[in-house]
């Protein structure tokens, strides 16, 4: 039995089961690292996004990993638990996934480095966006600073989240995707 | 559904919440009551680690601490002495007017369990909730000052805007002037004093306290000192740190306004402490 997506790939129904629950796992333990309160030395309210890595991480590497509408639900959920403005980060990370996705053809012919610089634009271009939308939510331009701040930290450190994406990813890497 | 179609769909969305915030936050409310317990419980190992590497000093760092602490305890001690001199004063005073006390404040002591939100929106999730006693409108303090109020509760849980946030608006007064203001949010990590009285005259380092008006938080609450007076305004420096709130105090002053109308029955104050 086997389990056509609209995107045009197919998967046994056990396979897609299988992949659905690590998604939901690993998606619920990096909405878990981005809410809770670290305090981390003086970094105050500048924080890397997790989201954004594993979003655009699996865009490039493996699309099945999370779909459009995972990627709006766990935004969504984000949203909730944060009280920030309901679909800020649904809005963030489908369009940081949708753009990723285009250019996915030439990032996986790429060294690290040009992916790397790539997640930098996309980060920065990410807290473009969520400032644009909260400021014209509150209808008050918001200080933006540690915004750009937090996309330089989730760029310095991206290296190191890479290592434990590839993990869950591994099992389905092998799959030609048509994608 | 098509990536175009999501971004809509978030975008209509927010306009939602915007124009009407209450199915929103029933929302919130119900994934907070989920989530709450579950981040208690597992925040608890991530702050013994981070509490592990902040306990890793030098000899020389604690040479100095031990030598600072020393200087401040002494200070305080010349402090608790005059502060029972004059809680004596006050007492004597208090009789001889045959004034009506405030009654103590009851609180619950809880952990925070979720980051304050980056700098689009300044608010901290409770392991504690209305099984706690706690209600919208409550008091939140740290150890050194106000830092919010109750703004969403549930069952197990509630958020707290902080006075931070940009939508923070709570009615203050200046300490030793009584001069009554609107102490606002503005995102980051300073307040601005509004709606002052013209012929009002301030000067760095006075001490911003609440005033109680509207009933909402109890009187004489500290939260902060006015750091800066000129054009771009009036700045007051919360006493807390806001962006390292580990423990805090739901002050539930709503319940002690129905005790001071008799409708429970008085007793000693209230202490819980929620881990």
């Amino acid at each position: 039995m086997t389990f056509k997506a609209d995107e045009g790939w197919e998967e046994p129904i056990l396979t897609m089961l299988w992949r659905w629950a690590v998604t939901v796992f690993v998606v619920a333990i990096l909405i878990a690292l981005s809410a809770f309160p670290f305090h981390i030395g003086d970094f105050g309210e500048i924080r890397p996004s997790f989201m954004i890595m594993a979003v655009y991480y699996w865009a490039v590497m493996c699309p099945p990993m999370l779909s459009p509408l995972a990627a709006f639900l766990s935004g969504a959920a984000f949203d909730l638990l944060t009280g920030l403005p309901f679909g800020l980060n649904a809005m963030t990370l489908v369009a940081v996934q949708w753009t990723t996705r285009a250019q996915r053809k030439f990032l996986l012919g790429q060294p690290f480095l040009v992916m790397w610089v790539g997640l930098g634009l996309v980060s920065v271009g990410a807290e473009l966006l969520q400032w644009g939308a909260v400021s014209l939510f509150n209808w008050a331009v918001m200080p933006l600073e540690s915004n750009l701040m937090s996309a330089l930290l989730t760029t310095a450190i991206f290296p190191l989240a890479v290592l434990p994406l590839s993990i869950f990813n591994k099992p389905l890497a092998d799959r030609n995707s048509p994608l | 559904m098509t990536p175009a179609v999501l971004i809509l769909l978030a975008v209509t969305l927010m306009v939602v919440h915007r124009t009407d915030a209450v199915p929103v936050e029933k929302l919130r409310v119900m994934m907070a009551d989920a989530a709450a317990p579950v981040m208690a419980a597992i925040s608890q190992p991530f702050e013994t680690l981070a509490d592990s590497f902040s306990g890793i000093k030098t000899m020389r760092q604690l040479k100095a601490e031990n030598i600072r602490l020393k200087a401040e305890n002494e200070r305080l001690q010349q402090w608790y002495d005059a502060a029972l001199k004059y809680q004596a004063q006050n007492k004597s005073l208090q009789d001889l007017l045959n004034l009506k006390a405030d009654p103590a404040l009851s609180f619950v002591t809880t952990r925070v369990v979720s980051d304050p939100g980056g700098s689009f929106v300044k608010s901290v999730l409770l392991p504690v909730g209305s099984g706690d006693n706690v209600a919208k409108g409550n008091a939140v303090m740290s150890g050194r000052g106000l830092i919010g109020r109750v703004t969403e509760v549930g069952n197990r849980s509630s958020r707290v805007l902080l006075i931070t946030d940009l939508n923070s608006r709570i009615p203050v007064i200046v300490q030793n002037t009584r001069t009554h203001a609107i102490l606002a949010g503005k995102n980051t990590d300073t307040l601005r004093l509004e709606r002052l009285p013209i012929d009002s005259s301030l000067t760095v380092g006075q001490r911003i306290v609440t005033s109680g008006d509207g009933g909402q938080l109890p009187p004489d609450i500290p939260i902060g000192t006015i750091t800066e007076v000129g054009p771009g305004g009036i700045i007051v420096q919360p006493l807390a740190d806001m962006n390292a709130l580990t423990y805090v105090q739901v002050i539930n002053a709503l319940m002690d306004r129905a005790l001071v109308t008799g409708e429970i029955t008085p007793e000693a104050p209230q202490k819980h402490i929620k881990r």
